[in-house]
């Protein structure tokens, strides 16, 4: 790897390219578990399976619960997905509108994320309650999704958001809704953004050509032609939620209010680490982390196959 | 209770959709006016004079339903009783709750009624099995027979003026371990002679609790808890409750073998693809699914999947329209 003059981890030919921008952040425990209240023995139960790799519901540690995906469920933006990953049930939106890049940044678009909690998902997240557990989603997907501050491992290539450079660009806004929650969240997050983006068409521009050097060129937005985004880049992410000795992938609730810690790595389709964030108050051995993250880099194979397709039939349906 | 939708492919849902057909062409025609959805009109004689209930309104003068479900009268009362809805208990139904507080002589379970239901502590056996009067030192000793966030199965005792109360007069009701819980909607759950079921070629115990409340777990031998030592103590010394002290190594030679587990996790599943599915809950029914995975050599999770559900409801089907031919 190779260090730029400002300490970050820069992009360059190494035999080994892994550009890991760990940005492990402890976040609050409390938030991410829910208010499921189990007994001692029904907490001895899962933890039993976990231990026997036979899980509540029959899976095994690194099972995922069946996932389906549906795309183009919201009109009114420029793509939107819903997935669902056994009772847990999130949707996403994408919505691009046209703005100015930032004067650090010209060549650059933006794109801004913004989750939210529903209530009809848990009582606990009426009125505020849900502001605490979106906030935290946002941010870990900020760090799985869009990279280091350098731009490197994200997901989303901003410089093709660019219209004219320094003077227009494209904004995402990126928002997440929790219809109904079952453990899993960032996953089944990550999943929906993915789709979301995949269903995205952004209106060709046109800009007049002769404004083009003026402060504020003239710009006709093409209302039936639209340019695919580019989604190949966009990582998956994969949690695995630590409970007793043993990590397993896809906690429901249940699992979740048993765990010690949970890391989540997001992995593009060439098997580069775009992020990595942690939650949990328990502290991970260096060892035991290489270890989850090699077995996280398989696990996320077969989710980025079956996502993939997911995606493509969800669209060859909404075509048809 | 969250609910799960099949994601189906096109030939799938053909055949579920047949399948659920079949299972409507059997159902008995003689009170399929008693299920109404919104807007229906319910049929009343108005010479009788009406009482219009709960999920009922008045619209130029007929009464029709403002809720999806089935419509029950009482003398002069109409009203909708709503499928998707919090349980309504009835006096004798076995119950599932789990202990939300510890109170004076009274636990307080949340059994997915309105209120929270009540165990008085003088309403349950004590484990030493002596009638008796209970003593300020049973009070205090409470937590040592269920903790908060217990899992307890009991009987619906009656309505009180300080709310629904429970008992637990008898071994086979009381605290449940080692095993899970599942909800399901209520209206699944029929009332029937037995809801307690020992299935001896698995070694498990299923308890079908009338509020939705499934207990799928390991089977457990309705023992006698008297213990003579503890008794002698419990006499004179106010007990703590035992919390887990035990460490990690003697916790994991307790958990259950894998064998029995095998078999508490394919009949959970049972229970969840008939919820999913909206099947009521039986034992036969759930017998059935288990032998049916078993002789189709499915994997516990794939039970879960769509295929096995449009299966199940195509078995149903079969079942049901043969059953139907033997009478």
């Amino acid at each position: 790897m190779e260090y730029s003059s400002d300490g970050r981890i820069k992009r360059g030919n190494h035999a080994a390219k892994m550009y890991i921008i760990i940005i492990i952040k402890c976040l609050k425990t409390l938030a991410f578990t829910g208010m499921v209240g189990l007994s001692l023995g029904e907490r001895h139960f899962i933890q039993g399976g976990i231990a026997q790799d036979l899980r509540s519901d029959g899976r095994k540690r690194l099972t995922y619960r069946p996932l389906s995906v549906e795309t183009g469920v919201i009109p009114q933006v420029n793509g939107s997905a819903r997935v669902r990953i056994g009772a847990t049930d999130v949707i996403a939106s994408v919505k691009a509108e046209l703005g100015k890049p930032s004067l650090l940044q010209p060549d650059k678009g933006k794109v801004s994320l913004y989750m939210d909690c529903s209530s009809t998902a848990d009582p606990a997240f009426e009125g505020r309650g849900g502001e605490e557990l979106a906030a935290e989603l946002s941010n870990a997907l900020q760090n799985c999704l869009l990279g280091g501050k350098s731009g490197a491992g994200a997901g989303i290539d901003l410089s093709s958001l660019i219209v004219v450079e320094g003077k227009i660009c494209w904004n995402l806004y990126i928002d997440g809704l929790v219809v109904s929650s079952d453990g899993n969240l960032l996953d089944a997050l990550g999943a929906a953004i993915k789709a979301a983006l995949s269903n995205t068409g952004i209106p060709r521009v046109q800009v007049a050509a002769g404004t083009l050097n003026d402060e504020h060129p003239e710009v006709d937005v093409c209302d039936d032609e639209f340019l695919q985004f580019d989604t190949s880049g966009v990582p998956v992410i994969v949690t695995l939620t630590k409970v007793g000795r043993h990590y397993i992938v896809d906690a429901t609730s249940e699992e979740e209010s048993q765990m010690s810690s949970a890391v989540s790595i997001s992995f593009n389709r060439q098997g580069h680490i775009c992020g990595i964030t942690k939650r949990g108050g328990v502290g991970l051995d260096p060892s035991i982390l290489l270890d989850m993250i090699s077995v996280a880099k398989h696990v996320s194979e077969q989710v980025l196959n079956k996502l993939d397709s997911e995606i493509a039939s969800a669209e060859a349906e909404e075509e048809s | 209770m969250r609910e799960i939708q099949l994601p189906l492919s096109q030939t799938q849902k053909v055949r579920l959709q047949k399948a659920l057909e079949t299972l409507e062409s059997l159902s008995r025609k003689v009170n399929s006016d008693a299920s109404v959805i919104v807007a229906d009109s319910i049929h009343v004689n108005h010479e009788d004079g009406v009482l219009k209930g709960h999920g009922t309104a008045d619209l130029n003068g007929e009464v029709v339903a403002t809720l999806c479900g089935v419509v029950e009268r009482v003398n002069k009362l109409v009203y909708v009783r709503a499928l998707r809805a919090k349980y309504k208990p009835e006096v004798g139904d076995i119950v599932i709750g789990r202990v939300v507080e510890v109170a004076q002589k009274r636990w307080r379970l949340y059994i997915n009624y309105n209120q929270d239901a009540v165990l008085m502590l003088s309403s349950m056996n004590m484990p030493d099995g002596v009638q008796r009067r209970r003593t300020a030192l049973d009070e205090l000793n409470m937590r040592r027979i269920f903790e908060e966030k217990d899992v307890v199965c009991a009987e619906v005792r009656g309505f009180q003026y300080d709310g629904l109360h429970l008992q637990a007069r008898s071994r086979k009701y009381g605290k449940l371990n080692r095993g899970q819980l599942l909800t399901v909607p209520p209206y699944l759950v029929k009332r029937q002679k037995q809801h307690f079921h020992h299935l001896e070629e698995f070694g498990i115990d299923l308890i079908l609790g009338c509020n939705g409340f499934v207990w799928v777990g390991e089977h457990v031998e309705a023992k006698d808890d008297m213990i003579e030592d503890e008794v002698s103590q419990s006499d004179h010394q106010v007990l703590l409750p035992n919390k887990n002290s035990v460490s990690l190594e003697e916790q994991e030679k307790n958990y259950t073998i894998l064998e029995t587990r095998k078999y508490i996790c394919r009949a959970a599943n049972a229970v969840r693809v008939l919820s999913t599915l909206g099947f009521n809950i039986t034992l036969e029914i759930i017998k059935g699914i288990i032998d049916l995975s078993l002789s189709m050599n499915i994997d516990i999770h794939d039970m879960l999947g769509s295929e096995f559900g449009v299966l199940v409801a195509e078995k149903e089907a079969e079942r049901r329209s043969s059953n139907k031919k033997k009478r």
